[in-house]
């Protein structure tokens, strides 16, 4: 048998159990299942969608850095800047590029060169800023894109761009898209599950908001659902006071029996979907504490991950939640870090930022490895746009603040059949303009889309009267073969 | 006429298709004749008009094939469409052309025609190529209802309509529904809230021709009526609570939601309430009600992101504002319009932005300021106080009138008095107490200036050369430089417990700018900012009181900034309590509202680097400020000390110049002085002034704002923008209407006004339609037309284009009475049928779209919700008013919302506010209310017309654990235990006749009374869980009642709250 055959039969299979188990709130169960068993919205719903090819991805984590990493001062690195020091950006690299109105009334635009020091790392010879002294380790297991760009240079229309493929708001996100897609793996879990991270300077925040996560055009069970760092994981997860799960399934019992009475006198299938959607909801009510509890963690994951790990709601937590939502089998993870919005003081909060994500991030890409989950799980770390070269306010040699910048930024991946040690596309000195290789936030969504098993082009959902995709309905976008393994 | 006999055809034989979702590919009997609009159009629209349609930019081949002329124009001797002829025909020889390179659609696209489709186009074109403009674009005439075979059924002209469909599909309506069934449905239909059960039991009793007719009237007339009717209405207008992005700040919007109640209360005809929201600031004699009616714009998400380009954010207002009109008036996806012409409608690029242009006419800016009440805005004080409000307004006037007569005639006085005032008297006013710097900085000249520092003069010399420029309290003043600061090192040594203070005059280079204009800090690397400053933060002045930044600190600036230019007096105290409450900011005397960043001073402020002017020890400096008169004081001046200052330095310096020194402007400023000082009558004038404006302001914070639109003075235009990026602007073109549709009347202004009275007119083909359509999905759970916001070539065809047409009709001729129209509805048999379903009509009316049954699907949230505490007797019946904060989990707003956010702290109202209906619930947009968002609530940002409808276990789980169901669960189980007799079985009754409006059955009881045994086994055996359980929620259970039988009861309640027949309506 053909591996793709395969993979469709298993895939299919399994589908089928855990929407079945699922009912519509996780799943578009109703493309397989006869409409007969659940209700009208669910039999109005499209045929199975399902992957065009066999995907090399089955899950994703994706790590946003909310407000934009200064991409010179972390991976792309610029030696020739020291000798540029407080000197003017010539005209010829801005090529009057429009600013963001916090710097557009500067009179100069001096050079700031990163402070830190950088070395090469690995087989690959990635050359990392020394705030990183732990993912410099795994490099090899990398796969950085030096030359991602993308249009937006303010932070609401840049994120929901990166995410949703679009400036304006109200479109699905990547991980909707992967919902809608692949459907789920796990009967008691969502597909696709959000995790906002706290980090530990607060200065530069940015607003994230489930906007980001809605489903947009897409049916709502495609949203993500945001697990909470305080308070419950889920919204509303536990029973009231004083309702034992003893007493909550004895209420759910004879809240079956009534309902299959009114379901005998009026004969509504969607009756049976509510029963089951409180089945679920109830075997949610175990699953998600398990989920949260890391008492059964042993003590080596937290030498792996950092000690931070056992802290709720630090980035080191979330990404060993990430771990525990893969290997449980959640699709798509969206992790969110903020603070990356270093308009001023580079030199005190870049360090903090990074400490916040280095251990951590080593931590989970080897973890993926040991339990033999990387290579089906792709790991998607970058921020909305870059920082500029030139200083926002003061410059001295130890602080600088930089600005936006959407012509080019670092992203890399990991594991999910991406290729590990390559170093793609290639910016100017300044790390200002791309001079090879560019990867527009297009590319980057039809490369992500191709690993999860889809065409781009193909994979659509039918609104407004058009054929909408994740690349745009006209816009060109491709696959950039250079990253897959 | 022929073309709508046409289409009426068409429309019937769409009934008579077997029906599956949709309508458009169904197989036709071989005989019938193929229609353009119902067989062709599909077809085209799939697969051919994305290159070949209404876009002319991406048209190919320059071929349109959707619209007559151009299909059939010979082109190189040879069409595309040949009528009669299909061989002859270029799109048949390409659809099935052998060769690959050649066929159609080409293999890129990814589309391939299935051969029953090729089959439609041939047969269309041997038919003669019949084209037809699309339904929608078509003005609906009225068409008789057709005859039927069960006459007995109807009951209304709608029946027959439906009948009709029923009858064809080979079913039979289902019975009509019992009565209590149809009172709970027509109660939550017309009111949102279930009906009361001695309402229920009455209507069931009452046994006269009229009883339904005179219940219907009733729901109709009560105030919940417009509550449950304005509810639908703000999704579409996207109210909230919130500016939406970024900060996403309060703005009071409330007014507009209570107008919208009011309106349909009023039952405002439709056509009214649609131009007062669109243009009801452009009315002759414009009542402030329709001011606020206007505020349908202003509901749009608005910025104040720093950095943010106003062009580009004024230019997705004006998208969001056509985009809503579009999709609530027209029910088409204009957006589509905005980057090229329309892909499959006959929306050109070009005719989107004349469209926008009559939204692109404003006066509100760009940015929100992050402010409650962005301008343009009117206030709206309450309803008591409308008399005094206009009586005041003319008492102002009064004074302000009285005022400027004896400015008039007081000169003469004022000239008498100015050579015998002495300017030494107002000198000495200055405070002295406590003074330990004063720096007059009036030299005008050379490299130095003298302080008066502890009693002692000195010579200061500046680093390097000073800039004077003409003073304010004296002749000269000094520039600031940040490359060489002025330093005083035995000045301004202020411990953290030690009460300070410090001003100068001072004038700002440019708006916005942030520094220090003099300080006593240490700002070296690793000193932590030790000290203090006057600083400058955007234009606001204030204060850093600094140990260690920013963890041990203060920092308070004043909420307003300086003007730039102009010479402001700005000081500031603080009493030594290390608390940023001991800090005032002054700007002219005046004591300002305060912006606290930080508030958490604990080490000591003392540090060794000098008082430096123009920067702190090495950075943070401003450059080219003019300063004056700056002086510390070492204790805590109180406001009239501050203002004495104030008017000592400049009226002193203005009396001690020589008359002729003076100009017109020192010397009107001194009068101005003189009159409220000197001038009795003039201060007797003054003084009513001001107790008028205080009491017009009293009006104004006790009553609320309205957001509302306002024109400029221009004629409204737009650009069209390439791509629709506001940065790329073509042609600049005039507000106007889209070609497809009726033309603007040539009488009508083009503006708003114009554009909505256009809407309304007679010959319009879609306003009437499109909204009788969204009542009917509000009744029905669909649409007759499902994509209730796309009747274009897209969008579905209406399963009863009759009755759609024949309704929109109707409620235009009665003249767009919008409770008639639910009357109507709501008293047809269609509506009263039974909701019971078999195997039959689930096979050939699935999703009951052919209405063979009656209506039966999961109700909003805010209805599951109003039904629980309706039922627990928890809901307060107010209407109106500020939008409350009832339960929520903890830390839903704060997860998402910026530090700088004043929605980011969810603060949940205690009493009355917890109980509110659904609607009144504050409405941010980062985080929509977290109940109704899992029951399919929209967040607001856009409009919405259709809700989705989902049913997944995060609903279950709000039912079931959600505090504010609990609560109300045990409300209702305390109602039941006092007032539902006493067996179980008469209070399981009282459960379900106020969840359900009707008994429990035999068997259910059968149920309930085993439920019952074993939740009161648990509770009896567990007293502690029974104590936690009806502790939930801030009532508090009647403590004569035994916990444990309360317990159970609630779980009973809690129980029954979550049947599925109680989330459906």
């Amino acid at each position: 048998m053909n591996p793709f055959e395969e993979f469709v039969r298993y895939e299919s299979r399994r589908r089928f159990l855990s929407r079945c188990a699922n009912a519509a709130g996780w799943a578009t169960l109703a493309s397989i299942v006869p409409h007969k068993v659940f209700g009208r919205e669910s039999a109005g719903a499209p045929v199975l969608v399902g992957p065009h090819f066999p995907p090399k991805a089955k899950q994703v984590i994706y790590l946003h850095m909310v407000g934009g990493p200064s991409q010179m001062d972390m991976y792309d690195y610029k030696p020739v800047m020291q000798e540029w020091y407080d000197k003017d950006l010539p005209d010829s690299v801005r090529m009057g590029q429009r600013l963001t109105t916090m710097t557009s009334g500067q009179k100069r635009f001096p050079i700031a060169p990163s402070k830190f020091k950088f070395a090469r790392h690995g087989k690959c010879g990635m050359w990392v800023t020394e705030l990183l002294p732990w993912t410099s380790k795994i490099v090899d297991d990398l796969c950085f894109i030096r030359s991602m760009h993308t249009e937006a240079i303010n932070h609401e229309p840049a994120i929901s761009y990166i995410q949703t493929g679009n400036q304006v708001t109200g479109r699905p996100c990547l991980g909707s898209w992967a919902s809608y897609g692949l459907g789920s793996l796990n009967s008691d879990l969502p597909t696709f599950v959000v995790l906002v991270a706290k980090p530990t300077n607060t200065e530069q925040i940015q607003a994230i908001s489930a906007r980001l996560w809605s489903a947009g055009y897409l049916s709502g069970e495609h949203a993500g659902v945001s697990f909470r760092s305080g308070g419950d994981p889920i919204l509303y997860i536990n029973n009231p006071d004083g309702v034992p799960t003893s007493v909550r399934r004895q209420t759910l019992d004879g809240l079956k029996a009534l309902n299959e009475i009114a379901y005998k006198s009026v004969g509504d299938p969607e009756t049976h979907t509510r029963i089951q959607q409180f089945e679920l909801a109830f075997r949610m009510q175990a699953s998600v504490p398990e989920l949260t509890d890391l008492a059964s963690e042993p003590e080596s994951t937290f030498a792996l991950y950092g000690d931070e790990a056992r802290k709720p709601g630090t980035f080191a937590h979330t990404a060993l939640l990430s771990r525990r939502l893969v290997e449980r089998g959640v699709r798509f993870v969206q992790v969110y870090l903020n603070n990356w919005d270093h308009h001023g003081n580079v030199g005190g909060r870049l360090p903090m930022q990074c400490k916040d994500i280095d251990q951590a991030t080593y931590g989970l890409i080897t973890d993926l490895k040991r339990r033999g989950l990387f290579d089906s799980t792709l790991v998607i770390w970058g921020g909305e746009f870059g920082r500029t070269i030139y200083s926002q306010g003061g410059l001295t040699k130890d602080n600088y603040g930089r600005d936006h910048h959407p012509r080019c930024f670092t992203w890399w991946m990991a594991g999910g059949g991406t290729k590990g040690g390559v170093i793609y596309g290639e910016t100017d000195d300044f790390s200002y303009n791309i001079i090879r290789d560019p990867v527009h936030i297009r590319d980057f969504h039809a490369t992500v889309l191709h690993l999860l098993g889809f065409d781009h082009q193909r994979f659509t959902f039918r609104y407004q009267g058009l054929d909408q995709r994740l690349t745009g309905v006209i816009e060109e976008s491709r696959v950039v073969k250079e990253l897959l393994a | 006429m022929k073309r709508r006999l046409d289409a009426r055809l068409a429309a019937l034989l769409v009934l008579l298709l077997p029906l599956l979702g949709t309508f458009s590919n169904a197989a036709e009997p071989k005989s019938s004749p193929i229609r353009f609009n119902r067989d062709v159009r599909p077809i085209l629209a799939e697969n051919c008009l994305a290159c070949h349609g209404p876009d002319g930019l991406g048209r190919k081949a320059g071929l349109r094939l959707d619209r007559e002329a151009e299909a059939t124009a010979e082109r190189k001797g040879a069409a595309a469409v040949v009528k009669g002829d299909p061989a002859r025909s270029l799109l048949v020889q390409r659809i099935k052309s052998p060769d690959p390179k050649k066929l159609m659609p080409p293999s890129s696209t990814k589309k391939m025609l299935k051969p029953r489709e090729i089959e439609t186009l041939e047969r269309w074109i041997a038919e003669g190529a019949h084209f037809e403009a699309h339904w929608s674009f078509i003005a609906p005439e009225r068409p008789p209802p057709p005859a039927v075979k069960n006459e007995s059924w109807v009951k209304t002209p709608v029946d027959r309509f439906i009948l009709d469909g029923i009858e064809r599909a080979g079913l039979q309506p289902a019975p009509e529904a019992d009565r209590r069934t149809i009172a709970r449905r027509v109660s939550l239909d017309l009111t949102g809230l279930p009906p009361k059960p001695e309402d229920v039991e009455a209507f069931v009793e009452d046994r006269s021709p009229e009883a339904y007719e005179k219940l219907v009237d009733g729901y109709l007339s009560s105030k919940q009526w417009g509550e449950h009717r304005g509810r639908y209405w703000l999704d579409a207008a996207r109210y909230a609570d919130t500016h939406g992005i970024h900060f996403d700040n309060l703005r009071e919007m409330w007014s507009y939601r209570d107008w919208v109640i009011a309106a349909f209360n009023r039952n405002v005809p439709f056509d009214r309430f649609t131009i007062e929201q669109l243009a009801g600031d452009l009315l002759p004699n414009r009542t402030l009600d329709q001011q606020i009616a206007s505020g349908f714009n202003r509901c749009n998400m608005t910025t104040n992101e720093g950095g943010a380009i106003d062009e580009e954010y004024l230019v997705l207002y004006t998208r969001d504002r056509t985009e809503t009109v579009a999709q609530v008036w027209l029910g088409l996806t204009a957006g589509c319009a905005t980057c090229h012409d329309h892909k499959f409608d006959p929306l050109t690029q070009r005719e989107f932005y004349e469209m926008s242009a009559f939204f692109n006419n404003t006066t509100q800016r760009a940015m929100d300021g992050n402010i409650k009440d962005t301008p343009p805005i009117v206030s709206v004080p309450r309803s008591e106080d409308h008399e005094r409000w206009e009586a005041v307004q003319g008492e102002i006037a009064r004074a302000h009138g009285d005022m400027d007569a004896r400015r008039k005639a007081a000169r003469g006085d004022f000239d008498r008095w100015l050579p015998t005032a002495g300017a030494d008297a107002m000198a000495r006013s200055i405070p002295k107490d406590g003074m330990s710097l004063h720096a007059p900085m009036t030299e005008g000249q050379g490299q130095a200036v003298s302080v008066d520092v502890g009693g002692q003069t000195r010579l200061i010399t500046a680093a390097k050369e000073i800039a004077w420029e003409p003073g304010h309290v004296g002749a000269s003043s000094l520039k600031t430089r940040q490359d060489a600061g002025l330093t005083v090192p035995e000045a301004g040594n202020f411990g953290k417990d030690q009460a300070f203070s410090f001003g100068a005059w001072v004038k700002l280079p440019a708006p916005g700018i942030t520094g220090s204009l003099f300080a006593r800090m240490d700002d070296r690397e690793g000193k932590g900012f030790r000290g203090w400053d006057c600083v400058i933060d955007g234009g606001r002045p204030g204060t850093h009181i600094i140990s260690n930044w920013p963890q041990d600190a203060i920092k308070v600036t004043s909420t307003e900034a300086i003007e730039a230019g102009r010479w402001t007096h700005l000081f500031v105290t603080y009493d030594g309590s290390a608390k940023a409450a001991g800090v005032n900011v002054y700007l002219n005397g005046r004591r300002q509202e305060r912006r606290i960043k930080n508030d958490s001073l604990k080490g000591p402020i003392f540090t060794s680097v000098p008082l430096t002017v123009g920067r702190r020890e090495v950075g943070s400096g401003v450059d080219g400020a003019a300063i004056q008169d700056l002086r510390i004081y070492s204790r805590t001046l109180g406001g009239e000390e501050v203002q004495s200052l104030v008017r000592g330095t400049r009226d002193g310096w203005l009396l001690s110049k020589p008359a002729e020194a003076r100009s017109p402007e020192e010397l009107n400023e001194l009068y101005d002085r003189w009159l409220i000082a000197l001038d009795p009558s003039f201060r007797e004038a003054s003084t009513r002034f001001d107790s008028f404006e205080r009491e017009r302001g009293a009006i104004v914070e006790r009553g609320t704002i309205a957001h509302v639109m306002q024109e400029r003075g221009e004629d409204a235009m737009a650009y069209i923008l390439f791509r629709g990026e506001y940065d790329k602007r073509r042609d600049p073109v005039k507000s106007d209407t889209p070609d497809a549709l009726p033309p603007l009347p040539m009488n009508e202004p083009r503006n708003r006004l114009g554009f909505a009275r256009w809407l309304m007119s007679p010959e319009h083909p879609l306003a009437a339609r499109v909204t009788v359509n969204r009542f009917w999905q509000e009744v029905f759970g669909t649409g007759l037309v499902k994509t209730t916001g796309d009747f274009g070539t897209m969008g579905e065809q209406p399963s009863h284009p009759e009755l759609l047409d024949w309704l929109a009709v109707e409620f235009r001729e009665s003249g767009w009475d919008v409770k008639r129209f639910f009357k109507l509805i709501v008293t047809s048999a269609a509506y009263r049928q039974s909701a019971q379903v078999g195997p039959e009509k689930l096979g050939k009316d699935p999703l009951n779209r052919l209405l063979s049954r009656g209506p039966r699907f999961r109700m909003d949230g805010e209805m599951v919700r109003d039904l629980a505490l309706a039922a627990g007797g928890l809901l307060v019946g107010k209407i109106g008013g500020p939008s409350v904060k009832p339960y929520q989990p903890d830390g839903v707003w704060e997860a998402v919302a910026m530090p700088e956010s004043n929605t980011k702290a969810y603060r949940r109202d205690t009493g009355e506010g917890l109980y509110r209906r659904g609607l009144y619930t504050f409405w941010k947009r980062a985080a929509p209310p977290a109940s109704m968002e899992i029951f399919n609530a929209p967040n607001r940002e856009l409009c919405t017309v259709r809700r989705e409808r989902t049913n997944t276990p995060l609903q279950a789980l709000v039912t079931l654990n959600d505090v504010q169901f609990v609560e109300a669960a045990r409300n209702l189980a305390e109602r039941a235990l006092k007032e539902g007799g006493e067996t179980a079985a008469s209070r399981a009754d009282f459960i379900a006749r106020r969840l359900l409006s009707r008994p429990l059955g035999v068997e259910e009881m059968a149920v309930v009374r085993a439920s019952l045994g074993a939740l009161s086994k648990h509770y009896a055996a567990n007293p502690e869980d029974a104590k936690k359980l009806i502790a939930v929620g801030e009532s508090k259970a009647d403590p004569k009642l035994d916990a444990s039988l309360l317990a159970s009861y609630t779980m009973l309640a809690n129980q029954l709250m979550n049947l599925d027949e109680v989330l459906n309506k």
